[in-house]
């Protein structure tokens, strides 16, 4: 049976001195939602733990307790991840936020979990190394969040995604162990099995993080940016195409479809793009000598795939003019609409004009808006659908039309998700891509570490359900 | 909303796709398998550690090939395959697209785990575009200046963009600093001045072999993680102590050892074991090897593997 909460606030408050515990209403309530934000899911309790050493005290305290353990970093999610879906307590990783180590010599960095991203980069600036994921939610995203969701962005098509970058992760158990899995060399450790592996991507569902170590790179010399309209899809595509066999090498292929230019130019973030073509962002980065030699050839595929309009610079105000507008699409979705649901498929690039029919088909016989941006190169598709939860029947509209999306990415030959995770949004969907077999092969990995599905549950799989 | 669940394995079939650059072939292709598929869509699969041997070979006798420096592990290359578990089922596992973060990533998981769970039947390989010229150049010289020669392209804009920066030591013989390049021709002049640059900075010597190919250093006796700082002092290590030939990963921070011969190599690979694996295995590195399997870590690791194992046979 589980204890009152105030049993379980005192045992934290003896096990871990340091730590912040919140149970009043107003304190939980920035903790009942992520950046999806349409449904909540408020926890019974909130703790901030000083250090690693405490996080383990607070595992410790929380699994004696019985109660449901939800990690959460920055809450910037899009999939449903850092939320007390069962109820059950939250930990709130914000004040592990050291950067604990950068060795140059040896090319990594040991972090704590609740480092922000941009944070790290500014840190890293001086020292010419970089470490190159970047989902849009940088400069508030951790990299705890991003390694529990196997974070991408938008220049992972050259350079990879999170999981690219860990060498090593230090984990709190269910019992309050810390257990280390790889580390600066990025092996396996003493252990036989890479058990990183299933760590990255795990969405909070084996254990607690609290630190990483992870892989850096020289930063890029030069960058040039592309910017370029398509009037139609298939010019569009065939811009895509030429671009990912090209030996230009593109380092980021961004694309938005004309509502979500619309939706731009609409805005006081405005550019002066046609409101009614696609739009691609690219980029190139490397030496000097290789990126300047490249830069016409990378226009001229722009070009003879059927735009008339294509800009480019090395200039880094330039730059970043040309790719605002695929920057600004994100965080303009939350002030044109009350509620907006954002899918994370990856397709096979030639599905791309059928999915997007279907987006568009779907979204019109719901009569609600949908706008979409796309990691082109690597064929992951955010369609955002706009929608009002106040509103009766809208939930059940777009949960019916990511339902029917996501049959038919799967049925193309795509996956749910790329780079936000399946969280408790997506949950409902896995059985479209694991078979009997692979579903009871995924299904044993937590029961190995936990069981009772303490961690997170009703994440990842919707039977996941912790039984206290 | 709950949708209906599969009452199949979605398996792959044998497929190439030039858009996504994906390839799916069986694990006992080789390197002429893949390049007959790929090669007239201007496509190419860059990791090989012996060009000559099957896929699963490749893999199995360690995680990284020289051309990791650019592209990553082999499981990073990998987007997918037909896992065959060790009743005979067949499973699934990962997909044809190049990202995906939906479920527990047992792609990496397997791929990393030799045969304790099974085998690959077929891969999905991410493939690259094909240019017009490749070849290396080997840089030799005074040691001191060598190292300074390597930190300096480790650190440096063109990392990106080599194939490879691989040490190739021998017990006896000079050092050589080698890094592959594979590029359309109009850029081979840019990586030749740059390397000609660091050579002509460090008072090294440089020397050109243009048409030269990755993948023919041959199946590792012995694969050593450690950082890329580390790969110099294990090479030297290795090749005096234990006069084994040996190709330092630079970037990847990965040395691949090679026994002249044969007989002799497995307890060649466990004395080298025993002496380095402690030191490696604290700072996170790990060794594989064809003639010596990793031992179980402990209860926990034993208990683990148990789980998933017994999890998984009784999937039937």
């Amino acid at each position: 049976m589980t204890p009152p909460i105030n049993a379980v606030v005192a045992a934290l408050h003896r096990a871990a001195p340091g730590s912040r515990v919140m149970t009043s209403p107003a304190q939980l309530a920035g903790y009942d939602a992520d950046a999806l934000g349409y449904k909540a899911f408020p926890p019974d309790l909130v703790v901030i733990p000083h250090n690693a050493d405490e996080l383990a005290a607070v595992v410790r305290v929380l699994h004696d307790a019985g109660l449901p353990i939800c990690l959460r970093g920055a809450g910037t999610s899009l999939a449903g991840g850092p939320v007390a879906a069962q109820g059950g307590a939250i930990i709130h990783t914000s004040r592990l936020r050291g950067i604990r180590k950068i060795n140059i010599p040896g090319m990594w960095c040991e972090v704590e979990c609740g480092v922000t991203l941009n944070s790290l980069d500014e840190t890293l600036q001086p020292t010419g190394l970089h470490y190159p994921p970047d989902p849009s939610s940088g400069p508030v995203c951790t990299i705890g969040g991003n390694v529990a969701s196997n974070a991408g962005g938008a220049h992972c098509f050259r350079y990879g995604v999170t999981g690219n970058y860990v060498l090593g992760v230090e984990v709190v158990m269910l019992d309050g162990t810390l257990r280390r899995f790889g580390g600066p060399s990025g092996g396996r450790g003493s252990w036989r099995e890479d058990w990183k592996r299933l760590m990255v991507g795990s969405e909070g569902t084996l254990g607690a993080f609290t630190r990483f170590w992870l892989r850096l790179t020289p930063r890029p010399e030069k960058a040039w940016t592309f910017r370029a309209t398509f009037p139609n899809l298939p010019s569009t595509e065939r811009a895509i195409h030429g671009l990912v066999r090209s030996p230009s090498y593109p380092v980021a292929i961004e694309m938005m479809d004309p509502a979500s230019v619309a939706m731009v130019e609409r805005s006081p973030m405005a550019v002066g793009l046609p409101q009614d073509h696609f739009l691609l962002v690219v980029e190139i980065d490397g030496p000097a000598a290789l990126v300047d030699a490249r830069v016409q050839q990378l226009a001229s595929i722009l070009r003879e795939a059927g735009s008339n309009d294509v800009q480019f610079s090395d200039d880094p105000v330039v730059r970043a003019g040309l790719f605002k507008a695929r920057k600004a699409q994100g965080g303009l979705l939350g002030q044109v609409s009350p509620d907006f649901l954002v899918q994370d498929a990856v397709i096979p690039k030639r599905a791309l004009a059928e999915v997007l029919a279907l987006v568009y088909e779907e979204a019109e016989k719901a009569g609600l808006p949908a706008v979409t941006v796309m990691h082109a190169g690597d064929g992951n598709l955010h369609p955002n659908f706009l929608f009002d939860s106040r509103r009766p029947g809208d939930i059940e509209k777009v949960e019916a039309i990511s339902a029917c999306l996501m049959e038919r990415v799967v049925a193309v030959g795509g996956t749910l998700s790329g780079e936000h995770g399946i969280g408790n949004d997506k949950a409902g969907y896995v059985g479209l891509i694991f078979g009997p077999d692979s579903m009871r092969m995924q299904k044993a990995v937590p029961q190995v570490f936990d069981r009772a599905s303490q961690f997170n549950p009703l994440k990842i799989f919707p039977e996941r359900r912790f039984a206290a | 909303m709950k949708v209906m669940p599969l009452d199949y394995e979605r398996l792959f079939e044998p497929f190439i796709d030039e858009v996504d650059g994906v390839l799916c072939v069986p694990s006992d292709a080789t390197a002429a398998d893949v390049t007959r598929l790929a090669e007239p869509l201007g496509l190419r699969f860059p990791l090989w550690l012996d060009s000559s041997q099957s896929l699963r070979a490749n893999i199995s006798a360690g995680d990284y090939a020289p051309a990791s420096s650019r592209f990553g592990p082999f499981c990073d290359n990998i987007t997918g395959m037909n896992w065959e578990l060790p009743d005979g089922r067949v499973v699934r596992v990962g997909e044809r697209v190049v990202k995906s973060t939906a479920g527990y990533d047992l792609l990496r998981f397997l791929l990393g785990s030799g045969e304790s769970f099974g085998r690959a039947k077929d891969y999905v390989l991410r493939l690259r575009p094909l240019c017009d010229r490749d070849g290396s150049f080997f840089l030799t010289g005074e040691n001191g200046a060598l190292e300074q020669a390597i930190s300096r392209i480790l650190h440096g804009p063109y990392l990106h963009w080599f194939d490879s920066v691989d040490w190739l030591a021998i017990q006896g013989c000079v050092p050589q600093l080698r890094v592959t390049v594979h590029c359309p021709s109009a850029e081979w002049k840019a990586f030749a001045d740059y390397l000609s640059g660091c050579a002509a900075q460090h008072s090294l010597n440089i020397r050109e072999e243009p048409g030269s190919k990755i993948g023919g250093d041959g199946l590792p006796d012995l694969a050593l993680k450690t950082t890329p700082d580390g790969v110099i002092p294990l090479c030297r290590e290795l090749a005096s102590q234990n006069e084994l030939r040996c190709v330092g990963l630079c970037y990847t921070g990965v040395v691949h050892a090679y026994c002249e011969e044969v007989s002799g190599a497995a307890s060649k690979v466990r004395e080298i074991v025993t002496r380095t694996a402690s030191r490696l295995e604290s700072n996170g590195g790990d060794w594989i090897s064809r003639h010596l399997t990793r031992p179980i870590f402990g209860e926990e690791e034993d208990c683990w593997v148990r789980g998933l194992a017994a999890e998984w046979e009784a999937v039937a």
